[in-house]
């Protein structure tokens, strides 16, 4: 799990955009142009960076000719793979309400893919991970995955970890099966997985070990005062 | 014959008055005051300033003498860069005037009192932000009201942060935090007045779409980064966190940041920045920007609004918090936190608390007034409001975690439990509900500042909840953090308790038992001559000892 700290300055992110994102150029138009770009390189690099794409939403809030909706909607599907860190709301939130497109020629993509983001995003957060995969397979989709996720490099093994956080936090062990519809992977394919990740897999039951971590150890704990005692009396 | 004359009379009369300038007749004397054309004629404008003037003289005259003396003294107390003077006149005396003479109407305009002060361009400026204030808190400030102030503010301002070097001002620092306060509530009433496009008069309509930068999210953005930047505040507090010298930190911040006037107003700028993005809805960089401050515990004005927030979390996130503040928090808001406890039945009193409790957000876009055609599409298909926008994103991260309620109050009662018969007990289908749980188990972690971590986006994730669970297979195995019982508190009370009835008891005198007097003789003399008993016969005070220490 990234840590908040990380979260907020994430290795990967260079120190052009450091001084961007952390000084008063954010504000600055013409910058959008470096902060779009790095958004591109995430994209294809499987990394991350989200108070940059944050920058960027809020020049799109202030310079309302700078909008670009595919730039949005690839913040929104990165954002996606960040739960359960609050990004993708703290994106919606930087969003403000549009007036009517003016432009007949080029209609704006945004407000037909916004409602599947926003569905896909809250089966997400539910961990209703069957339900997730079921939409995104769906007609519903089609045009989030024809036109979007298509270039994000890794976005449904991204979707795997966010299954993955969720699942490791909560369970000991868990049946193959169930797993696998968590993951929307089956036989080879999560085997594979499983792997990967180097949990084991008991054959005859078909359970899976996951190892342990802070969140699925558990203990009982009473919580007793801390009293000290002068060792001296007047 | 008679006749004949008559007729020439008429004649004569005729051409002598068709001769005659009537104008000349009536003559000049009342409009312009002049008798010859030789002069020049005074034009319409300066004609109107005379009378501008006039007029501004006999408003002066109205004015109470107890007003012109204070706006004299304070004027001279800025001169003389009299700070305790200053602060008199601007906590105590402008009050006590305004709750006098003008609680209803507005201080005298600037341009009337300017004679009084010289006309001191700069304490004009200060006058008027008062003015303008006090215009906004009792009266409506109407459009022309509110374009000025902004004019003022940039005045201000400029004169701030572009004279050559820093200015020889002092003002308290009550003053200075309610110059940013202000600014930013001028800035966030405007945004709401502006989004109002329905009932907007067109002479408002075409000031609007002209309006161009005024009150635009980047000049009050503008405004609160220079002065950071000038006074170099981060840098400072960065400094005494460091624990650097005097002299150090001196030669970091420059000749404005030593200023106190500049070093406070950039401190102030900072929680201003943290204001104005929360109201924009950028709650990461409202964050970012509180880096360099280490925030106090204490609860301001607005604890109403605080407990319903805290109201909201406890609802949504269960854990062992302090008595008092629990307490309190019942008392406001019992109702609602029962409700809001119980999941999705909860959810307009999540919807009551938030917007009571929000900031009032603003869109940082005005609507289209430079377009006709794009204001009126912008009428008939009104966007949401921003405090709507945000009320849906908070509650649909409410529903998210509906069914958690239900699921720890069952939890609870077990130490182990199967997966299936939980389902039953909930009478819900069992995949969606190891799904819940999954929901619950991250519901119950948070961000929290567990070290010294700097500023408010860091932390480490804990669990916030005094439950917590794990999946094993299908077995759900529960685990209880509980207090244990606390006897340090009750050993205390009981033992003060104790101590307090042993002094009354040592301090309060012996009833004296009824004797005869020889009886009281004899015992006298036969009694050892030792003080504490003679004392405690007579009634005196006992000192006993030292104290006996509790440990």
């Amino acid at each position: 799990m990234v840590s908040a700290s990380a979260w907020a300055t994430p290795s990967t992110r260079t120190e052009l955009i450091e001084n961007l994102v952390s000084g008063v150029d954010r504000y600055n138009p013409s910058n959008v142009g470096i902060l779009e770009d790095y958004l591109y390189h995430q994209i294809r690099s499987e990394e991350y960076d989200c108070l940059a794409n944050l920058a960027i939403l809020k020049l799109y809030q202030f310079n309302p000719d700078l909008y670009n909706p595919d730039v949005v909607i690839n913040i929104l599907i990165k954002a996606l793979t960040s739960l359960p860190f609050p990004d993708f709301n703290l994106c919606i939130s930087l969003l403000d309400e549009r007036s009517a497109s003016t432009n007949p020629d080029e209609p704006d993509p945004l407000p037909l893919l916004l409602p599947v983001l926003i569905s896909l995003h809250n089966l997400l957060q539910q961990c209703r991970f069957p339900a997730f995969w079921t939409l995104y397979r769906s007609e519903k989709a089609e045009s989030l995955r024809d036109n979007y996720t298509v270039e994000c490099v890794g976005f449904e093994d991204s979707v795997r970890e966010v299954v993955i956080r969720g699942v490791k936090a909560a369970f000991k062990s868990i049946r193959m099966e169930r797993l696998g519809n968590y993951l929307n992977l089956s036989d080879e394919d999560l085997n594979g997985y499983v792997a990967k990740l180097g949990w084991s897999i008991e054959a005859s039951t078909g359970v899976v070990s996951i190892p342990p971590n802070p969140d699925n150890q558990i203990e009982s704990t009473v919580v007793q005062e801390q009293i000290e005692l002068p060792l001296t009396f007047a | 014959m008679a006749q004949q004359r008559k007729a020439l009379w008429e004649a004569d009369l005729d051409e002598e008055l068709h001769d005659v300038d009537l104008n000349i007749a009536i003559g000049n004397y009342g409009q312009n005051g002049l008798y010859d054309d030789a002069q020049p004629r005074i034009d319409e404008p300066t004609l109107l300033a005379v009378q501008h003037q006039v007029a501004q003289q006999a408003a002066l005259a109205q004015i109470p003498d107890a007003v012109k003396r204070f706006i004299v003294h304070f004027h001279q107390a800025v001169l003389d860069n009299n700070l305790s003077e200053i602060t008199v006149a601007y906590e105590s005396g402008w009050n006590r005037l305004t709750e006098k003479f003008y609680a209803k109407t507005e201080w005298p305009e600037a341009e009337i009192i300017a004679p009084l002060v010289n006309d001191d361009q700069i304490f004009l400026i200060l006058y008027r932000e008062l003015y303008y204030r006090h215009v906004y808190s009792r009266i409506q400030p109407d459009i022309d009201d509110r374009f000025h102030s902004y004019e003022n503010s940039c005045e201000l301002f400029n004169y701030l942060l572009n004279s050559d070097g820093p200015v020889p001002l002092e003002l308290p620092e009550q003053w200075l935090w309610d110059i940013i306060d202000e600014f930013i509530y001028q800035f966030q009433s405007f945004c709401v007045w502006r989004s109002k496009v329905k009932p907007k008069t067109d002479e408002e309509l075409m000031l609007l779409a002209d309006a161009g930068q005024a009150w635009s999210s980047y000049s009050v953005l503008n405004v609160l980064y220079s002065l950071i930047q000038k006074s170099k505040i981060n840098e400072h507090l960065t400094a005494l966190q460091e624990g650097k010298s005097a002299d150090e930190i001196v030669e970091i911040v420059g000749e404005y940041g030593t200023k106190p006037l500049y070093r406070m107003l950039g401190y102030f700028s900072l929680i201003g920045l943290l204001r104005v993005h929360s109201l924009l809805g950028d709650f990461t960089l409202a964050l970012k920007v509180m880096e360099s401050v280490e925030l106090n515990q204490k609860i301001n004005k607005t604890a109403d609004r605080m407990y319903a927030l805290f109201a909201v979390c406890n609802a949504l996130s269960p854990s062992r918090v302090d008595d008092n503040i629990s307490n309190t928090m019942k008392e406001k808001y019992g109702e609602q936190f029962t409700k809001m406890s119980r999941g999705e039945e909860g959810i307009p009193a999540f919807e009551e608390l938030f917007l009571y409790a929000c900031p009032k957000f603003i869109s940082a876009n005005p609507p289209p007034y430079e377009d006709a055609e794009l204001l009126q599409a912008h009428i008939e298909e009104l966007p949401v409001e921003p405090a709507q926008r945000h009320l849906s994103l908070f509650l649909s991260d409410v529903r998210a975690q509906a069914p958690v309620p239900t699921l720890r109050s069952f939890l609870k009662l077990y130490t182990s439990l199967d997966a299936k018969k939980l389902s039953n007990f909930l009478d819900a289908d069992e995949e969606e509900m190891v799904q819940q749980l999954m929901v619950m188990k991250q519901a119950s972690r948070s961000i929290s500042r567990v070290e010294n971590e700097k500023g408010l986006l860091g932390g480490q994730m804990i669990s916030t909840s005094d439950l917590d669970f794990v999946i094993d297979e299908n077995m759900v195995h529960i685990a209880e953090s509980t207090v244990g019982r606390r006897y340090a508190g009750w050993f205390i009370r009981n033992t003060e308790h104790a101590q307090r009835v042993y002094d009354t008891v040592h301090n309060s005198p012996l009833p004296i038992p009824p004797k005869s007097a020889s009886q009281v003789k004899a015992d006298a003399a036969a009694a050892p001559p030792s003080a504490a008993p003679v004392s405690q016969r007579t009634g005196q005070r006992v000192a006993w000892g030292g104290n006996v220490k509790a440990a």
